[in-house]
Protein backbone atom coordinates (compact mmCIF):
# COMPACT_ATOMS: atom_id res chain seq x y z
CA UNK A 1 0.00 0.00 0.00
CA UNK A 2 1.14 3.90 -1.33
CA UNK A 3 2.40 5.72 1.94
CA UNK A 4 -0.19 8.21 0.87
CA UNK A 5 -2.79 5.79 1.28
CA UNK A 6 -1.97 4.31 4.37
CA UNK A 7 -1.74 8.08 5.66
CA UNK A 8 -5.14 8.71 4.52
CA UNK A 9 -6.30 5.49 6.16
CA UNK A 10 -5.47 6.42 9.15
CA UNK A 11 -6.66 9.72 9.02
CA UNK A 12 -9.89 9.48 7.85
CA UNK A 13 -10.94 6.15 6.80
CA UNK A 14 -10.24 4.22 9.92
CA UNK A 15 -9.98 7.24 12.08
CA UNK A 16 -8.47 6.18 15.02
CA UNK A 17 -11.11 7.66 17.16
CA UNK A 18 -14.84 7.75 15.29
CA UNK A 19 -14.11 3.66 13.95
CA UNK A 20 -11.45 2.22 15.74
CA UNK A 21 -12.43 3.56 18.81
CA UNK A 22 -8.83 4.30 20.61
CA UNK A 23 -8.47 7.06 22.77
CA UNK A 24 -11.90 7.75 23.79
CA UNK A 25 -11.02 9.14 27.20
CA UNK A 26 -9.19 12.41 26.43
CA UNK A 27 -11.61 12.47 23.11
CA UNK A 28 -14.60 12.97 26.18
CA UNK A 29 -12.31 14.78 28.36
CA UNK A 30 -10.39 17.50 26.58
CA UNK A 31 -12.95 18.60 23.50
CA UNK A 32 -14.77 21.04 25.55
CA UNK A 33 -13.00 24.02 24.13
CA UNK A 34 -11.31 24.43 20.66
CA UNK A 35 -7.91 25.64 22.15
CA UNK A 36 -7.45 22.65 24.44
CA UNK A 37 -8.42 20.28 21.96
CA UNK A 38 -5.96 21.74 19.36
CA UNK A 39 -2.97 21.40 22.50
CA UNK A 40 -3.77 17.84 23.19
CA UNK A 41 -4.19 17.21 19.24
CA UNK A 42 -0.64 17.88 19.00
CA UNK A 43 0.90 16.93 21.59
CA UNK A 44 -0.79 13.32 21.42
CA UNK A 45 0.13 13.09 17.47
CA UNK A 46 3.68 14.22 18.46
CA UNK A 47 4.45 11.17 21.09
CA UNK A 48 2.20 8.54 18.73
CA UNK A 49 5.08 9.67 16.03
CA UNK A 50 8.41 9.13 18.83
CA UNK A 51 6.50 6.28 19.99
CA UNK A 52 5.79 4.81 17.27
CA UNK A 53 9.75 5.13 15.81
CA UNK A 54 10.79 3.94 19.27
CA UNK A 55 8.46 0.62 19.76
CA UNK A 56 9.10 -0.23 15.85
CA UNK A 57 12.93 -0.40 17.36
CA UNK A 58 12.33 -2.25 20.14
CA UNK A 59 10.29 -4.93 18.41
CA UNK A 60 12.57 -5.61 15.70
CA UNK A 61 15.97 -5.22 17.65
CA UNK A 62 15.08 -7.34 21.13
CA UNK A 63 11.33 -8.44 21.28
CA UNK A 64 12.00 -10.58 17.34
CA UNK A 65 15.79 -11.37 17.46
CA UNK A 66 15.17 -12.91 21.13
CA UNK A 67 11.86 -14.72 20.80
CA UNK A 68 10.28 -12.57 23.51
CA UNK A 69 6.95 -12.01 22.01
CA UNK A 70 4.99 -12.24 25.28
CA UNK A 71 6.94 -9.25 26.78
CA UNK A 72 5.49 -7.08 23.86
CA UNK A 73 2.66 -5.32 26.22
CA UNK A 74 5.24 -4.90 28.92
CA UNK A 75 7.89 -3.35 27.10
CA UNK A 76 5.81 -1.26 24.80
CA UNK A 77 3.63 0.55 27.97
CA UNK A 78 7.05 1.05 29.93
CA UNK A 79 8.86 2.44 26.83
CA UNK A 80 5.52 5.12 26.29
CA UNK A 81 5.50 6.05 29.70
CA UNK A 82 9.27 6.79 29.94
CA UNK A 83 9.13 8.36 26.84
CA UNK A 84 6.10 10.55 27.75
CA UNK A 85 8.28 11.51 30.57
CA UNK A 86 11.16 12.49 28.86
CA UNK A 87 9.53 15.01 26.28
CA UNK A 88 8.26 16.42 29.00
CA UNK A 89 11.50 17.23 30.73
CA UNK A 90 12.64 17.92 27.16
CA UNK A 91 10.18 20.53 26.51
CA UNK A 92 10.82 22.16 30.26
CA UNK A 93 13.91 22.66 28.83
CA UNK A 94 14.58 23.54 25.69
CA UNK A 95 11.29 25.23 24.80
CA UNK A 96 9.17 26.83 27.32
CA UNK A 97 6.33 28.13 24.74
CA UNK A 98 5.62 24.47 23.50
CA UNK A 99 5.63 23.12 27.10
CA UNK A 100 3.13 25.64 27.80
CA UNK A 101 1.29 24.80 25.33
CA UNK A 102 1.09 20.75 25.87
CA UNK A 103 2.32 20.46 29.10
CA UNK A 104 -0.54 19.63 30.59
CA UNK A 105 -2.00 17.24 28.46
CA UNK A 106 2.05 14.60 28.43
CA UNK A 107 1.05 12.87 31.86
CA UNK A 108 -2.02 12.16 30.18
CA UNK A 109 -1.06 10.86 27.11
CA UNK A 110 0.30 7.82 28.96
CA UNK A 111 -2.81 6.33 29.54
CA UNK A 112 -4.24 6.82 25.78
CA UNK A 113 -4.67 3.90 24.41
CA UNK A 114 -3.79 5.04 21.16
CA UNK A 115 -0.43 5.09 21.26
CA UNK A 116 -0.54 1.46 22.55
CA UNK A 117 -2.93 0.36 20.23
CA UNK A 118 -0.95 1.89 17.20
CA UNK A 119 2.25 0.57 18.37
CA UNK A 120 0.74 -2.86 18.25
CA UNK A 121 -1.20 -2.33 15.07
CA UNK A 122 2.22 -1.68 13.44
CA UNK A 123 3.26 -5.01 14.67
CA UNK A 124 0.58 -7.11 13.22
CA UNK A 125 0.59 -5.54 9.99
CA UNK A 126 4.66 -5.91 9.58
CA UNK A 127 4.71 -2.01 8.85
CA UNK A 128 8.23 -1.05 7.70
CA UNK A 129 9.68 1.63 9.90
CA UNK A 130 8.53 4.12 7.40
CA UNK A 131 5.14 3.17 7.45
CA UNK A 132 4.79 2.81 10.69
CA UNK A 133 5.80 6.72 11.14
CA UNK A 134 3.33 7.70 8.49
CA UNK A 135 0.60 5.74 9.69
CA UNK A 136 1.11 7.09 13.09
CA UNK A 137 1.22 10.52 11.68
CA UNK A 138 -1.95 9.89 10.05
CA UNK A 139 -3.46 8.40 13.06
CA UNK A 140 -2.40 10.83 15.33
CA UNK A 141 -3.73 13.81 12.78
CA UNK A 142 -6.78 12.00 12.84
CA UNK A 143 -6.90 11.95 16.44
CA UNK A 144 -6.67 15.67 16.64
CA UNK A 145 -9.26 16.42 13.84
CA UNK A 146 -11.88 14.72 15.68
CA UNK A 147 -11.04 16.42 19.04
CA UNK A 148 -11.11 19.88 17.08
CA UNK A 149 -14.66 18.75 15.30
CA UNK A 150 -16.17 17.30 18.52
CA UNK A 151 -14.50 20.30 21.25
CA UNK A 152 -16.72 22.58 18.10
CA UNK A 153 -19.31 20.84 18.29
CA UNK A 154 -19.52 21.20 22.15
CA UNK A 155 -18.77 24.85 22.10
CA UNK A 156 -21.95 25.03 20.17
CA UNK A 157 -23.83 22.78 22.28
CA UNK A 158 -24.00 25.56 25.64
CA UNK A 159 -26.24 27.52 23.62
CA UNK A 160 -29.00 24.27 23.16
CA UNK A 161 -31.42 23.45 25.24
CA UNK A 162 -30.85 20.03 25.95
CA UNK A 163 -32.72 17.77 28.14
CA UNK A 164 -31.33 17.85 31.50
CA UNK A 165 -30.18 13.71 31.64
CA UNK A 166 -28.58 14.36 28.37
CA UNK A 167 -26.34 17.18 29.66
CA UNK A 168 -22.67 16.93 29.47
CA UNK A 169 -21.55 13.57 28.56
CA UNK A 170 -24.54 11.96 27.06
CA UNK A 171 -24.99 14.60 24.61
CA UNK A 172 -21.28 14.64 23.72
CA UNK A 173 -21.62 10.87 22.66
CA UNK A 174 -24.89 11.06 20.69
CA UNK A 175 -22.93 13.92 18.42
CA UNK A 176 -19.68 11.80 18.50
CA UNK A 177 -22.04 8.93 16.95
CA UNK A 178 -23.25 11.62 14.56
CA UNK A 179 -19.18 12.59 13.74
CA UNK A 180 -18.94 9.10 13.62
CA UNK A 181 -21.28 8.50 10.75
CA UNK A 182 -20.46 11.62 8.57
CA UNK A 183 -16.76 10.05 8.84
CA UNK A 184 -18.49 6.57 7.50
CA UNK A 185 -18.75 8.64 4.10
CA UNK A 186 -15.05 8.12 3.81
CA UNK A 187 -15.19 4.46 3.72
CA UNK A 188 -15.64 4.41 -0.21
CA UNK A 189 -12.68 6.96 -0.55
CA UNK A 190 -10.11 4.83 -1.44
CA UNK B 1 -18.57 -7.89 56.17
CA UNK B 2 -20.38 -4.66 55.82
CA UNK B 3 -17.85 -2.93 54.44
CA UNK B 4 -16.99 -5.42 52.35
CA UNK B 5 -20.76 -5.32 50.56
CA UNK B 6 -20.26 -1.86 50.50
CA UNK B 7 -16.84 -1.83 48.35
CA UNK B 8 -18.07 -4.22 46.36
CA UNK B 9 -21.67 -3.11 45.25
CA UNK B 10 -19.71 0.56 44.90
CA UNK B 11 -18.45 -0.41 41.71
CA UNK B 12 -21.66 -1.53 40.41
CA UNK B 13 -23.43 1.59 40.62
CA UNK B 14 -22.50 4.42 42.73
CA UNK B 15 -19.31 4.47 41.44
CA UNK B 16 -20.12 2.72 38.02
CA UNK B 17 -17.06 2.87 35.88
CA UNK B 18 -18.38 3.26 32.83
CA UNK B 19 -21.94 5.48 33.41
CA UNK B 20 -20.27 7.39 36.36
CA UNK B 21 -17.01 7.88 36.20
CA UNK B 22 -17.11 7.15 32.43
CA UNK B 23 -13.39 5.31 32.47
CA UNK B 24 -11.73 2.97 30.34
CA UNK B 25 -14.39 3.78 27.47
CA UNK B 26 -12.38 2.60 24.51
CA UNK B 27 -13.19 -1.19 24.83
CA UNK B 28 -16.84 -0.27 26.13
CA UNK B 29 -17.28 1.17 22.96
CA UNK B 30 -14.99 -1.30 20.73
CA UNK B 31 -16.24 -4.75 21.79
CA UNK B 32 -20.02 -4.12 22.50
CA UNK B 33 -21.47 -5.50 18.48
CA UNK B 34 -22.93 -8.40 20.91
CA UNK B 35 -23.59 -9.39 24.36
CA UNK B 36 -21.42 -12.05 24.50
CA UNK B 37 -18.39 -9.95 23.45
CA UNK B 38 -19.25 -7.17 26.14
CA UNK B 39 -19.62 -9.98 28.88
CA UNK B 40 -15.84 -11.66 27.51
CA UNK B 41 -14.03 -8.05 27.80
CA UNK B 42 -15.96 -7.68 31.13
CA UNK B 43 -15.12 -10.45 32.59
CA UNK B 44 -11.33 -10.24 31.36
CA UNK B 45 -11.30 -6.93 32.75
CA UNK B 46 -12.44 -7.84 35.82
CA UNK B 47 -10.19 -10.96 36.70
CA UNK B 48 -7.32 -8.55 35.93
CA UNK B 49 -8.33 -5.71 38.35
CA UNK B 50 -9.11 -7.97 40.96
CA UNK B 51 -5.86 -10.14 40.58
CA UNK B 52 -3.49 -6.74 40.18
CA UNK B 53 -5.29 -4.96 43.38
CA UNK B 54 -4.73 -8.14 45.26
CA UNK B 55 -1.01 -8.16 44.68
CA UNK B 56 -0.23 -4.37 44.74
CA UNK B 57 -2.37 -4.49 48.03
CA UNK B 58 0.20 -7.26 49.13
CA UNK B 59 3.27 -5.59 48.25
CA UNK B 60 2.29 -1.90 49.29
CA UNK B 61 4.28 -1.45 52.23
CA UNK B 62 7.36 -2.46 50.08
CA UNK B 63 7.31 -0.65 46.96
CA UNK B 64 8.21 2.22 47.53
CA UNK B 65 6.58 5.44 47.02
CA UNK B 66 8.79 7.11 43.89
CA UNK B 67 8.70 4.29 42.04
CA UNK B 68 5.12 3.00 42.51
CA UNK B 69 3.22 3.72 39.22
CA UNK B 70 6.05 1.51 36.88
CA UNK B 71 5.69 -1.29 39.71
CA UNK B 72 1.91 -0.88 39.42
CA UNK B 73 2.28 -1.12 35.26
CA UNK B 74 4.65 -3.90 35.63
CA UNK B 75 1.73 -6.14 38.02
CA UNK B 76 -0.62 -4.70 35.90
CA UNK B 77 1.32 -5.55 32.42
CA UNK B 78 1.96 -9.27 33.88
CA UNK B 79 -2.11 -9.99 34.62
CA UNK B 80 -3.14 -8.54 31.23
CA UNK B 81 -0.60 -10.77 29.51
CA UNK B 82 -1.19 -13.92 31.30
CA UNK B 83 -5.07 -13.10 30.31
CA UNK B 84 -4.01 -12.73 26.38
CA UNK B 85 -2.10 -16.08 26.27
CA UNK B 86 -5.07 -18.15 27.64
CA UNK B 87 -7.53 -16.33 26.19
CA UNK B 88 -5.91 -16.77 22.98
CA UNK B 89 -4.93 -20.81 23.95
CA UNK B 90 -8.83 -21.43 25.23
CA UNK B 91 -11.20 -19.31 23.92
CA UNK B 92 -9.25 -18.30 20.41
CA UNK B 93 -12.94 -17.38 19.31
CA UNK B 94 -13.70 -15.04 21.72
CA UNK B 95 -9.66 -13.91 21.12
CA UNK B 96 -10.01 -13.21 17.44
CA UNK B 97 -12.84 -10.81 18.32
CA UNK B 98 -11.48 -8.87 21.14
CA UNK B 99 -8.50 -8.69 19.44
CA UNK B 100 -6.15 -5.51 19.99
CA UNK B 101 -8.32 -4.74 22.90
CA UNK B 102 -7.17 -7.44 25.12
CA UNK B 103 -3.23 -6.08 25.45
CA UNK B 104 -5.33 -2.57 25.73
CA UNK B 105 -6.65 -3.25 29.36
CA UNK B 106 -3.26 -2.49 30.49
CA UNK B 107 -3.90 1.13 29.59
CA UNK B 108 -7.42 0.84 30.77
CA UNK B 109 -7.40 3.64 33.48
CA UNK B 110 -9.82 1.60 35.67
CA UNK B 111 -7.38 -0.92 36.88
CA UNK B 112 -4.63 1.82 37.68
CA UNK B 113 -7.09 3.84 38.74
CA UNK B 114 -7.92 1.23 41.61
CA UNK B 115 -4.82 0.19 42.30
CA UNK B 116 -3.37 3.78 43.22
CA UNK B 117 -7.12 4.80 44.51
CA UNK B 118 -7.77 1.43 46.35
CA UNK B 119 -4.97 -0.71 46.76
CA UNK B 120 -2.57 0.77 47.89
CA UNK B 121 -3.83 1.97 51.05
CA UNK B 122 -6.42 -1.13 51.83
CA UNK B 123 -5.94 -4.46 53.42
CA UNK B 124 -5.92 -7.35 50.77
CA UNK B 125 -9.51 -8.64 50.75
CA UNK B 126 -10.92 -5.17 50.99
CA UNK B 127 -9.56 -4.88 47.56
CA UNK B 128 -9.86 -8.16 45.84
CA UNK B 129 -13.66 -7.31 46.81
CA UNK B 130 -13.33 -3.54 45.94
CA UNK B 131 -11.62 -4.96 42.44
CA UNK B 132 -14.31 -7.10 41.57
CA UNK B 133 -16.80 -4.72 42.49
CA UNK B 134 -15.46 -2.33 39.88
CA UNK B 135 -14.91 -5.56 37.10
CA UNK B 136 -18.04 -6.54 37.86
CA UNK B 137 -19.92 -3.02 37.33
CA UNK B 138 -17.81 -2.68 33.83
CA UNK B 139 -18.79 -5.99 32.69
CA UNK B 140 -22.66 -5.30 33.55
CA UNK B 141 -22.66 -2.32 31.66
CA UNK B 142 -20.57 -3.75 28.90
CA UNK B 143 -23.08 -6.60 28.60
CA UNK B 144 -26.41 -4.12 28.37
CA UNK B 145 -24.55 -2.07 25.82
CA UNK B 146 -23.49 -4.97 23.99
CA UNK B 147 -27.24 -6.52 24.68
CA UNK B 148 -28.56 -3.55 23.36
CA UNK B 149 -26.52 -3.16 20.19
CA UNK B 150 -27.07 -7.18 19.29
CA UNK B 151 -30.78 -6.86 19.35
CA UNK B 152 -30.93 -3.40 17.54
CA UNK B 153 -28.18 -4.51 15.14
CA UNK B 154 -28.82 -7.88 14.55
CA UNK B 155 -32.49 -9.05 15.83
CA UNK B 156 -30.53 -11.14 18.59
CA UNK B 157 -29.89 -11.72 22.30
CA UNK B 158 -26.26 -13.70 22.98
CA UNK B 159 -27.03 -15.21 19.66
CA UNK B 160 -30.12 -16.41 20.10
CA UNK B 161 -32.31 -15.03 17.24
CA UNK B 162 -35.76 -13.30 18.72
CA UNK B 163 -39.02 -12.40 16.38
CA UNK B 164 -37.28 -8.62 15.16
CA UNK B 165 -39.05 -7.71 12.03
CA UNK B 166 -36.41 -5.37 11.38
CA UNK B 167 -33.05 -4.24 12.34
CA UNK B 168 -31.30 -1.12 11.83
CA UNK B 169 -27.38 -2.32 10.60
CA UNK B 170 -25.59 1.19 11.69
CA UNK B 171 -25.83 -0.29 15.65
CA UNK B 172 -23.78 -2.66 14.78
CA UNK B 173 -20.88 0.03 13.44
CA UNK B 174 -18.83 2.14 15.26
CA UNK B 175 -21.83 5.21 15.01
CA UNK B 176 -24.50 2.75 17.11
CA UNK B 177 -21.78 2.29 19.81
CA UNK B 178 -21.60 6.24 20.16
CA UNK B 179 -25.26 6.87 20.17
CA UNK B 180 -26.38 3.60 22.47
CA UNK B 181 -24.39 4.71 25.27
CA UNK B 182 -24.82 7.77 25.17
CA UNK B 183 -28.62 7.14 25.55
CA UNK B 184 -28.06 4.70 28.17
CA UNK B 185 -25.91 6.99 29.62
CA UNK B 186 -28.63 9.31 29.74
CA UNK B 187 -31.25 6.92 30.96
CA UNK B 188 -28.44 5.89 34.14
CA UNK B 189 -28.81 9.70 34.97
CA UNK B 190 -32.11 9.72 35.01
CA UNK B 191 -32.70 6.93 37.33
CA UNK B 192 -29.85 8.48 39.88
CA UNK B 193 -32.19 11.91 39.54
CA UNK B 194 -35.39 9.84 40.38
CA UNK B 195 -33.62 8.29 43.48
CA UNK B 196 -32.33 11.07 44.75
CA UNK B 197 -35.53 12.77 44.63
CA UNK B 198 -37.05 9.97 46.49
CA UNK B 199 -34.32 9.74 49.23
CA UNK B 200 -34.55 13.98 49.84
CA UNK C 1 18.88 0.68 53.44
CA UNK C 2 19.47 3.42 51.44
CA UNK C 3 16.39 4.91 49.46
CA UNK C 4 17.42 4.47 46.07
CA UNK C 5 19.35 1.38 46.38
CA UNK C 6 15.86 0.04 48.04
CA UNK C 7 13.71 1.29 44.49
CA UNK C 8 16.28 -0.37 42.06
CA UNK C 9 16.11 -3.84 43.88
CA UNK C 10 12.35 -3.38 43.97
CA UNK C 11 11.67 -2.86 40.61
CA UNK C 12 14.18 -4.93 39.68
CA UNK C 13 12.92 -7.84 41.81
CA UNK C 14 9.34 -7.32 40.70
CA UNK C 15 10.18 -7.43 36.83
CA UNK C 16 12.11 -10.38 37.39
CA UNK C 17 9.40 -12.10 38.78
CA UNK C 18 6.92 -11.33 36.01
CA UNK C 19 9.26 -11.72 33.38
CA UNK C 20 9.48 -15.11 35.11
CA UNK C 21 6.05 -15.77 34.85
CA UNK C 22 5.18 -14.20 32.14
CA UNK C 23 7.91 -16.87 30.47
CA UNK C 24 6.08 -19.71 31.94
CA UNK C 25 2.69 -18.82 30.87
CA UNK C 26 3.63 -17.68 27.33
CA UNK C 27 5.35 -21.63 26.96
CA UNK C 28 2.08 -23.27 28.31
CA UNK C 29 -0.30 -21.15 26.14
CA UNK C 30 1.91 -21.19 22.79
CA UNK C 31 1.63 -24.76 22.40
CA UNK C 32 -2.12 -25.08 23.14
CA UNK C 33 -2.00 -21.73 20.34
CA UNK C 34 -0.51 -23.85 18.44
CA UNK C 35 -2.26 -26.47 18.42
CA UNK C 36 -5.45 -24.38 17.87
CA UNK C 37 -4.56 -22.80 14.96
CA UNK C 38 -2.96 -25.90 12.98
CA UNK C 39 -6.75 -27.61 14.14
CA UNK C 40 -8.30 -24.10 12.34
CA UNK C 41 -6.19 -24.46 9.17
CA UNK C 42 -6.94 -28.26 8.66
CA UNK C 43 -10.16 -27.46 8.73
CA UNK C 44 -10.13 -25.00 6.74
CA UNK C 45 -7.81 -26.71 3.90
CA UNK C 46 -10.83 -29.28 4.12
CA UNK C 47 -13.14 -26.38 2.96
CA UNK C 48 -11.39 -25.31 -0.02
CA UNK C 49 -10.12 -28.83 -1.03
CA UNK C 50 -13.53 -30.47 -0.85
CA UNK C 51 -13.02 -34.22 -1.02
CA UNK C 52 -9.88 -34.03 1.40
CA UNK C 53 -10.01 -36.55 4.29
CA UNK C 54 -6.09 -36.35 5.32
CA UNK C 55 -3.74 -33.09 5.28
CA UNK C 56 0.34 -33.52 4.42
CA UNK C 57 2.20 -30.29 5.30
CA UNK C 58 5.26 -29.08 2.85
CA UNK C 59 7.22 -26.67 3.65
CA UNK C 60 9.61 -25.03 1.21
CA UNK C 61 12.52 -22.51 1.81
CA UNK C 62 12.41 -19.45 -0.10
CA UNK C 63 15.74 -20.74 -1.58
CA UNK C 64 13.82 -23.04 -3.57
CA UNK C 65 11.55 -20.71 -5.07
CA UNK C 66 14.37 -19.40 -7.04
CA UNK C 67 13.77 -15.62 -5.86
CA UNK C 68 17.21 -13.71 -5.54
CA UNK C 69 16.02 -10.71 -3.99
CA UNK C 70 16.63 -10.14 -0.26
CA UNK C 71 14.14 -8.01 0.48
CA UNK C 72 11.78 -10.15 -1.33
CA UNK C 73 13.04 -13.40 0.29
CA UNK C 74 12.62 -11.88 3.76
CA UNK C 75 9.24 -10.88 3.08
CA UNK C 76 8.32 -14.48 1.25
CA UNK C 77 9.90 -16.45 4.38
CA UNK C 78 7.14 -14.93 6.13
CA UNK C 79 4.34 -15.92 3.73
CA UNK C 80 4.27 -18.71 1.49
CA UNK C 81 6.09 -20.93 2.90
CA UNK C 82 3.51 -23.67 4.20
CA UNK C 83 1.91 -25.64 1.42
CA UNK C 84 -0.94 -28.07 2.62
CA UNK C 85 -1.20 -31.12 0.57
CA UNK C 86 -5.50 -32.69 0.60
CA UNK C 87 -5.40 -36.93 0.20
CA UNK C 88 -8.81 -37.97 -0.02
CA UNK C 89 -9.86 -41.38 1.21
CA UNK C 90 -8.60 -43.50 -1.73
CA UNK C 91 -5.01 -42.08 -1.02
CA UNK C 92 -5.49 -39.94 -4.16
CA UNK C 93 -3.96 -36.52 -4.21
CA UNK C 94 -6.71 -33.89 -4.33
CA UNK C 95 -4.62 -30.52 -4.69
CA UNK C 96 -2.66 -28.02 -3.14
CA UNK C 97 -3.50 -25.40 -0.60
CA UNK C 98 -1.64 -22.18 0.47
CA UNK C 99 -1.80 -19.31 2.53
CA UNK C 100 -1.78 -16.09 0.64
CA UNK C 101 -1.37 -12.16 2.20
CA UNK C 102 -2.46 -8.89 0.89
CA UNK C 103 -2.35 -5.53 1.87
CA UNK C 104 -6.00 -4.29 2.86
CA UNK C 105 -7.50 -0.85 4.10
CA UNK C 106 -7.28 -1.62 7.76
CA UNK C 107 -4.48 -4.50 8.13
CA UNK C 108 -3.22 -7.32 6.34
CA UNK C 109 -6.10 -10.03 4.42
CA UNK C 110 -5.04 -13.72 4.04
CA UNK C 111 -7.06 -16.00 2.37
CA UNK C 112 -6.39 -19.52 1.63
CA UNK C 113 -6.50 -20.78 -1.37
CA UNK C 114 -7.27 -24.66 -2.72
CA UNK C 115 -5.76 -25.34 -6.54
CA UNK C 116 -6.90 -28.83 -8.02
CA UNK C 117 -4.13 -31.17 -8.53
CA UNK C 118 -4.39 -32.06 -12.24
CA UNK C 119 -5.95 -29.06 -13.91
CA UNK C 120 -3.87 -26.78 -11.87
CA UNK C 121 -7.44 -24.20 -12.03
CA UNK C 122 -8.73 -23.02 -8.24
CA UNK C 123 -11.01 -24.49 -6.65
CA UNK C 124 -12.17 -22.26 -3.78
CA UNK C 125 -11.00 -19.50 -2.12
CA UNK C 126 -11.28 -18.67 2.08
CA UNK C 127 -10.83 -15.71 3.82
CA UNK C 128 -9.02 -16.02 7.04
CA UNK C 129 -8.84 -13.18 8.41
CA UNK C 130 -8.87 -9.55 7.24
CA UNK C 131 -9.64 -6.57 9.43
CA UNK C 132 -11.49 -4.57 6.21
CA UNK C 133 -15.04 -2.39 7.34
CA UNK C 134 -17.69 -4.37 8.40
CA UNK C 135 -20.48 -4.06 5.75
CA UNK C 136 -17.98 -2.87 3.52
CA UNK C 137 -14.66 -4.45 2.86
CA UNK C 138 -16.01 -7.29 4.98
CA UNK C 139 -17.84 -8.26 1.52
CA UNK C 140 -14.61 -9.46 0.13
CA UNK C 141 -16.08 -12.95 2.49
CA UNK C 142 -18.99 -12.98 0.80
CA UNK C 143 -19.57 -16.32 -1.61
CA UNK C 144 -20.17 -14.37 -5.27
CA UNK C 145 -17.04 -12.46 -4.55
CA UNK C 146 -15.14 -15.53 -3.60
CA UNK C 147 -16.42 -17.64 -5.85
CA UNK C 148 -15.19 -15.67 -8.88
CA UNK C 149 -11.58 -16.60 -8.36
CA UNK C 150 -13.18 -20.66 -9.14
CA UNK C 151 -11.10 -21.53 -12.01
CA UNK C 152 -8.29 -19.04 -12.73
CA UNK C 153 -4.58 -20.71 -13.05
CA UNK C 154 -1.55 -19.10 -12.60
CA UNK C 155 -1.41 -18.25 -15.92
CA UNK C 156 -4.68 -15.69 -15.64
CA UNK C 157 -4.04 -12.21 -14.98
CA UNK C 158 -6.49 -12.13 -11.34
CA UNK C 159 -6.68 -8.68 -11.34
CA UNK C 160 -9.98 -6.45 -10.28
CA UNK C 161 -11.32 -4.94 -13.14
CA UNK C 162 -9.51 -7.54 -15.92
CA UNK C 163 -11.18 -10.93 -14.63
CA UNK C 164 -12.19 -10.16 -11.21
CA UNK C 165 -15.37 -8.06 -10.61
CA UNK C 166 -14.54 -5.23 -8.40
CA UNK C 167 -16.70 -4.29 -4.86
CA UNK C 168 -18.19 -0.79 -5.22
CA UNK C 169 -17.06 1.10 -2.32
CA UNK C 170 -14.45 -1.84 -1.28
CA UNK C 171 -11.74 -1.38 -4.10
CA UNK C 172 -9.03 -1.72 -1.65
CA UNK C 173 -10.03 -4.60 -0.32
CA UNK C 174 -11.01 -6.44 -3.47
CA UNK C 175 -7.86 -5.80 -4.90
CA UNK C 176 -5.72 -6.91 -1.46
CA UNK C 177 -7.39 -10.04 -1.63
CA UNK C 178 -6.87 -10.83 -5.47
CA UNK C 179 -3.35 -9.82 -4.82
CA UNK C 180 -3.06 -12.48 -2.21
CA UNK C 181 -4.34 -15.10 -4.10
CA UNK C 182 -2.26 -14.00 -7.48
CA UNK C 183 0.89 -13.84 -5.57
CA UNK C 184 0.31 -17.07 -3.52
CA UNK C 185 -0.81 -18.92 -6.48
CA UNK C 186 2.50 -18.18 -8.48
CA UNK C 187 4.74 -18.63 -5.48
CA UNK C 188 2.84 -22.32 -4.39
CA UNK C 189 2.73 -23.63 -8.11
CA UNK C 190 6.75 -23.44 -8.75
CA UNK C 191 6.67 -25.32 -5.25
CA UNK C 192 4.71 -28.06 -6.12
CA UNK C 193 5.77 -28.08 -9.68
CA UNK C 194 9.32 -27.68 -8.73
CA UNK C 195 9.07 -30.88 -5.69
CA UNK C 196 7.87 -33.73 -7.74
Amino acid sequence: MSLFLLFLSALLVNNFVLVRFLGICPFMGVSKEVDSAIGMGMATTFVMVVASAATWLIERFILEPFGLPFLQTMSFILVIASLVQLVEMFLHKTSPALYKAMGIFLPLITTNCAILGLAIMSVQNAYTFIQAVVFALGGGLGFTLALVLLAGIREELRFADIPEPLLGAPIAFICAGLLSLAFSGFAGLI
Amino acid sequence: MARMVKNFVNGLWNENPTFRLMIGLCPTLAVTTSAVNGLGMGLATAFVIACSSALISLLRKVIPDKVRIPAYIIVIATFVTIVDLFMNAYMPDLHQVLGLFIPLIVVNCIVLGRAEAFASKNSVIASIFDGLGMGLGFTWALTVLGAVRELLGAGSIFNVKLPVGATIGIMSLPPGAFITLGILMGLVNMISARQKKRAS
Amino acid sequence: MNESVRMIVVLSVIAMVSAGVLSWAYQTASVIIEENEARALESSVLEVLPGTSTVNIIRRSPDELGVEDPGEMKEREQKTTLIYQGVDAQGKIVGYAFVGEGNGYGGVVRVLVGVDEDTDQILNVKILSHTETPGLGSRIEDEGFRSQFAGKTAQDPIAINQDIDNLSGATISARATAEAVRKGLQDAVAIYRGGE
